[in-house]
């Protein structure tokens, strides 16, 4: 099985603290491939340096043959990288169809002179409706983003990072705050994302997301890695339930 | 679409207007001054309503682009349009420069540059006297049209040309990536916006509108001085902006207007003027921090 998205021995620190510590990665092509360890186990670190929010400290890191290292996270959407965010970061005062447009950017191709003497408001706005559609807000397009409830803001964000049409699409934390139907939802949602072709890694809390989709698992604790495997395989592993039950109780 | 080809039907015919009927030269000129502050009020508005850069040195580019085309008419005997031109370019490759530095800056750091900017360019033109004439100043200057009436048909056309030509822009996509810059940059990085590109793109094109309205400036004053271009118009075009509504099209329209005719209307309060127009002011910001605009529509909601 091909893997695009390579890492060998990330480091990241923080004035002093290890994020991420010695972490290599091989995600498989057209996998679903979900990131778990208790909470400051490095997993949104880890995502922020694959997508390029953060540059790592030492390693190694490609996809689809082109080194990463460098890169900067606009320069990495065009390889086919996108992302959504642990904290929703979504255009608040813009409405959801503009959120949604806006993630077409890099596809935008008419020349610039078209824009300001016609107006043109590009292609994609039947597109943008369809993705509207795909995450069930098609009835709220000229809503403003930020007036959404929180499980509605999590799917406006998916769609506004599909509209980058990605090879690679990475959620962090896309089920958090999310009621039973939301996650049923996102859950039949992501596997249809994964249909298309698309890789998807998922850092995750919420187990029976995890379980239930993923193909790989990668755990981490204190910015190490602890394990990779299945599902069955993780829960069968002594070392990642100790670990993760312990960084619940903990918390 | 109809509704905005009636919109600028309404424009064309108040423009027209205007002149006959505000027939004095006095306030033919204060329509001249309106036109030019509604051209600043749009240039400053891209920049901070639309791309949420705090810029308070577009005061600068007003004065660059008045220098640069008077000097070039009254020293190297260019043509007004040709040396207007110039001047346009020299203002928004100065902003483009500023904003190569600029754009690593947010915030707060980005309003003491900019503010930096506009101190050393007013510097620059009290002190380079060779060429700027320093405090003497540039005398006898001519318009490029002789009547004041025709001179403002030539600047309301070119800022209603602006308008139109801005709010283009800003329904089309580069609109999307200019606003999800202002509402979030990390995010507009994460759907591939380049923000050092996109943020210099409208600091560059805001810097260059605002030279354009400095062309026109010596030539209807007849004379030129730096401290017509001192920081406190940067901030009077910041008040222009956030009076009317920053981050819609029309607000900065309405607010250079309003704030263009209020001190003229307040010259009966005598001494009391200056005040009256600062509690005004002040009020406008306390009671409807929208702008006009937002006042507005808040108003028609709670009517219907």
């Amino acid at each position: 099985m091909t893997a695009s998205l390579r890492a060998q021995g990330l480091n990241k620190s923080f004035g002093g603290v290890r994020a991420v510590q010695n972490v290599s990665i091989a995600v498989p092509d057209n996998s679903i491939f979900a990131l778990i360890g208790p909470n400051g186990a490095g997993k949104s670190t880890l995502l922020n340096l694959l997508s390029g929010i953060y540059q790592p400290d030492s390693g190694s890191l490609e996809f689809a043959g082109r080194d990463l290292i460098g890169l900067p996270a606009h320069q990495r959407v065009r390889l086919g990288i996108a992302r959504t965010f642990q904290k929703i970061r979504l255009f608040k005062q813009l409405t959801l169809l503009e959120n949604v447009r806006a993630g077409f950017h890099i596809h935008q191709d008419a020349p610039f002179w078209e824009y300001l003497f016609r107006g043109s408001a590009g292609r994609f706005h039947d597109e943008a409706h369809e993705l509207l559609e795909f995450v069930g807000l098609g009835a709220r397009a000229a809503e403003r983003a930020g007036a959404l409830p929180y499980g509605r803001q999590r799917m406006l964000e998916i769609a506004r990072a599909l509209a980058t049409r990605p090879r690679l699409f990475m959620l962090d934390e896309p089920a958090a705050g999310l009621n039973a139907a939301e996650v049923d939802f996102l859950l039949k949602r992501l596997e249809q994302i994964w249909q298309r072709g698309v890789t998807v890694v998922v850092v995750e809390h919420n187990m029976d997301l995890v379980m239930n989709v993923a193909q790989r698992v990668f755990v981490m604790d204190h910015g190490e890695p602890l394990f990779e495997g299945t599902p069955r395989e993780v829960q069968a592993n002594a070392g990642v339930v100790e670990a993760y039950l312990g960084g619940e109780f903990a918390a | 679409m109809t509704s905005r080809r009636v919109a600028i039907g309404v424009a064309i015919l108040a423009i027209a207007a205007a002149p006959w009927l505000l027939g004095t030269p006095y306030w033919r000129g204060i329509l001249v001054l309106g036109a030019m502050n509604v051209l600043l009020a749009l240039s400053l508005n891209l920049v901070i309503g639309y791309t949420g850069q705090l810029n308070l040195g577009q005061s600068a580019f007003f004065g660059i682009g008045a220098y640069v085309s008077t000097i070039l008419i009254k020293t190297y005997g260019w043509n007004f349009w040709l040396a207007g031109l110039a001047a346009v370019l020299a203002a928004g490759l100065l902003g483009l420069a500023l904003a190569a530095f600029a754009v690593r800056l947010r915030g707060h750091y980005l309003a003491i540059a900019s503010l930096g900017f506009a101190v050393i360019t007013y510097q620059v033109l009290l002190n380079w006297e060779d060429v700027t004439e320093g405090v003497r100043g540039i005398y006898g200057i001519l318009p490029p049209v002789p009547s004041t009436a025709g001179l403002f048909y030539v600047v309301a056309g070119i800022a209603l040309a602006v308008y139109l030509l801005l709010d283009n822009l800003i329904r089309s996509p580069i609109g999307d990536t200019l606003r999800a810059i202002r509402e979030d940059e990390v995010s507009a990085a994460s759907l591939g916006i380049n923000r050092a590109v996109w943020k210099a793109f409208a600091f560059g094109l805001g810097a260059a509108i605002a030279g354009l309205a400095g062309v026109f400036y010596p030539g209807f004053v007849g004379t030129l001085v730096p401290d017509a271009f001192g920081i406190i118009e940067s901030f009077t075009m910041m008040a222009m902006v956030i009076v009317g509504g920053m981050g819609t099209m029309i607000g900065p329209v309405i607010g250079a207007i309003v704030l263009t005719f209020l001190p003229e209307l307040l010259r009966g309060f005598g001494e009391l003027r200056l005040m009256i127009y600062g509690l005004a002011l002040m009020l406008v910001v306390l009671f409807m921090p929208g702008g006009m605009v937002q006042a507005w529509n808040a108003l028609r909601r709670r009517m219907s």
